[in-house]
């Protein structure tokens, strides 16, 4: 019986707004969080309800998969590599005063602060048009089968198997890429280093 | 002859003592919620019973595991403490209570009662979270766990997912973002430290853990946990230790020859290619076994066990990312610590060691004079027929269960007793440069070499 109570439709759509409200919230607070480091960790909180959302779309192993690598590893390696940056630089490098330049100039300064912003408001159009346009993404009626994973793996080896293959070689390589920036930060340094170090080091960029 | 014998005596004595102490609280507070409390309601209530009942099913496992949790942990520590005393030729524990007992009851109530500290300049917030958020996946992590090793029992069938197993790892991998919340909120510089320790090693070693449990999925065929242990059933060539069901063919071949049944092809089925599936299968075994091996060293260093524990090493950090902690939220770390090592200790057991399987194969066990007898006489008496207290299927794979996640444990502590610390780039080569490359060569070979045999998967 609860599990005909939870399997309701009004249940199902209370929890929907209860995980949807409590992400936003929480995305909310990584951005005003005065402390860096605590938005880090409020990221994870973000992570966790949308794993609760893909729950909700019995998307359970895409769940799992989300709170494992995207709450844990990933938003992890975020914070670490927070504390490893110095929050007074950014306080220094503050609003320049701008008066004295012409004025394009100006906008384009403008323009460049607000660009993460640009890039927000594209993707956010880009997928509002793509999920309520004429041509939405169809949703289909089908019962989920009852090996999801298995049929996830079949899909992603056979009809998906190219775009898996490349957004395998794109994080290879931005792993690369991490390599070649953590190698390059210092090129004159001359004080002798053990290899050990080095080492840890190298493995700590290929963890990122 | 053994000069310690009467310690090791003693040593064995109290953990029997205490095992049944355990095992006899949470079966009871299982049997009476799940069993008890509905047979009651439906006497008193009738039909409209059944949303409680409904409920009831789900809170039951909850309550075995809440029960569990504290009273386990006290005795893991007794027994690390007695048994580590053994091996280092001490006393150990042994005024509080008959031969020590119940110290650690007692040093639970002095944690609880203990006053609880917030630093100057912590975050309190997230110094009061950590805590839970290190304690709560542990939990819930176990909580599939619970059907595999009862041998699928009806009480705990409820919670039993399709993804298992990655389920629990999921849940295992949360613990470590507690740790660096920890040692960060403490405004605490060797805390800090141990928080990032903890994490570089988590990272590292998840990926040879991760590796080594998917090439036993890829034997197995499936993520389900039950089914894992299911496909293991049938004594000690099935499990998946020893090449995952690569000597199952030879299991069914010595059944049929000591019952005197046709063999038949039994050997053809299960060994197409004779020569190669022999090869594929000595491959197979080698594989699993490096396997479990990969297995526990990467469960170690995710629980900071003792070569692993560079989070809290006492002589460098002081005490790690708990420096700051005491009375309550100490203890929850504390407590986490070792239901955590109880939680690692029973996947390998579901994984590797056929979960509540007997190890003697089954045409052994048949032949064995009153054993059928025995069961048969279980299963009439009272406390199975009217009560419902004991479940016989339950009952034995319970009790191996408890043996060998017990052994894995004990054998935790032998480590700890036995081996030194790592150093942090010890760690790190060992971590990168030889378990990562093991564990991949083993998951290639062990998708090749399953091509070559019928394996139970």
């Amino acid at each position: 019986m609860l599990a005909t109570l939870l399997a309701a439709p009004a249940v199902e759509t209370w929890l929907f707004y209860i995980f949807a409200s409590l992400a936003i919230c929480l995305a909310v607070g990584v951005l005003v969080d005065r402390v860096v480091i605590r938005s880090g960790f409020i990221l994870i909180g973000v992570f966790g309800t949308i794993a609760g959302l893909f729950l909700l779309l019995s998307a359970q192993f895409l769940a799992l998969a989300q709170i494992m690598i995207y709450a844990v590893a990933i938003t992890l390696v975020i914070v670490i590599a927070l504390m490893l940056t110095n929050p007074r630089s950014e306080v220094e490098a503050a609003p320049g005063s701008s008066d004295n330049l012409p004025l394009p100039a100006q906008i384009w300064q403008n323009v460049k602060q607000g660009f993460p912003l640009w890039v927000s408001v594209f993707i956010f159009a880009t997928i509002f048009a793509a999920l309520t346009g004429e041509k939405r993404w169809p949703v289909s009626t089908e019962a989920l089968p009852d090996n999801a994973v298995r049929v996830l793996g079949e899909q992603l080896t056979t009809s998906y198997a190219i775009p898996f293959e490349f957004a395998s070689v794109l994080l290879l390589a931005a792993l690369m890429g991490a390599i070649m920036m953590a190698k390059n930060e210092k090129p004159e340094s001359t004080e002798v280093t053990s290899t050990e170090e080095q080492k840890a080091e190298e493995n700590l960029a290929l963890s990122r | 002859m053994i000069s310690n014998g009467a310690e090791i005596g003693k040593l064995t004595l109290l953990s029997l003592v205490w095992l049944t102490i355990v095992f006899t609280a949470v079966w009871m507070a299982t049997w009476a919620v799940g069993i008890l409390l509905p047979m009651l309601l439906q006497n008193g209530l009738g039909e409209r019973a059944m949303l409680i009942n409904e409920i009831l099913r789900f809170v039951t496992p909850v309550v075995s595991i809440l029960v569990f949790i504290p009273i386990n942990a006290m005795f893991m520590v007794l027994i690390e403490r007695r048994a580590l005393a053994l091996f280092t030729v001490r006393k150990g524990p042994n005024i509080v209570g008959p031969d020590g007992y119940l110290q650690t009851a007692a040093d639970a109530v002095k944690l609880l009662f203990k006053e609880d500290i917030t630093p100057i300049g912590a975050d309190a917030v997230m110094f009061t979270l950590a805590p839970i958020v290190f304690f709560a996946p542990s939990i819930f992590g176990a909580v599939p766990l619970l059907a595999a090793v009862t041998n699928n029992h009806a009480l705990f069938q409820v919670l039993n997912l399709p993804t298992g197993i990655f389920y629990v790892l999921a849940a295992a991998s949360v613990p470590v973002v507690a740790l660096v919340m920890a040692g960060w909120s403490s405004n605490n510089k060797y805390s800090l430290v141990g928080g990032l320790r903890s994490a570089a090693q988590a990272i590292s070693y998840e990926i040879p853990l991760v590796l080594s449990i998917i090439t036993i999925c890829v034997l197995a065929g499936t993520l389900d946990l039950v089914k894992i242990t299911e496909q293991q059933a049938g004594g000690i060539l099935n499990w998946n230790l020893l090449g995952g069901g690569a000597l199952s063919g030879i299991d069914k071949y010595l059944a049929a020859m000591i019952s005197g049944q046709p063999v038949g092809s039994i050997l053809q089925a299960s060994y197409p290619f004779s020569a190669l599936s022999a090869v594929a299968t000595g491959a197979l075994i080698c594989c699993t076994i490096i396997s479990f091996w990969l297995y526990l060293t990467g469960a170690c260093a995710e629980i900071n066990r003792i070569p692993f524990d560079l989070p809290e090493a006492e002589s460098e950090l002081v005490s790690g990312y708990n420096t700051e902690y005491s009375g309550i939220k100490f203890a929850i770390f504390f407590l986490a610590e070792f239901t955590n090592l109880f939680v690692v200790s029973s996947i390998a057991t579901v994984m590797f060691l056929g979960g509540g399987d007997n190890p003697i194969p089954v045409w052994i066990l048949d032949k064995l004079p009153l054993v059928p007898q025995l069961v048969q006489a279980l299963r009439d008496s009272f406390l199975v027929q009217t009560l419902h207290l004991i479940n016989p299927e339950t009952l034995f794979s319970t009790l191996w269960v408890i043996l060998k996640v017990y052994s894995l444990v004990f054998f935790a502590i032998l480590i700890r007793g036995t081996l030194p610390r790592f150093r942090i780039d010890q760690l790190m080569d060992f971590g990168w440069k030889r378990l990562i490359p093991l564990s991949l060569i083993v998951f290639v070979i062990v998708v090749f070499a399953r091509g070559l045999v019928n394996c139970h998967g």
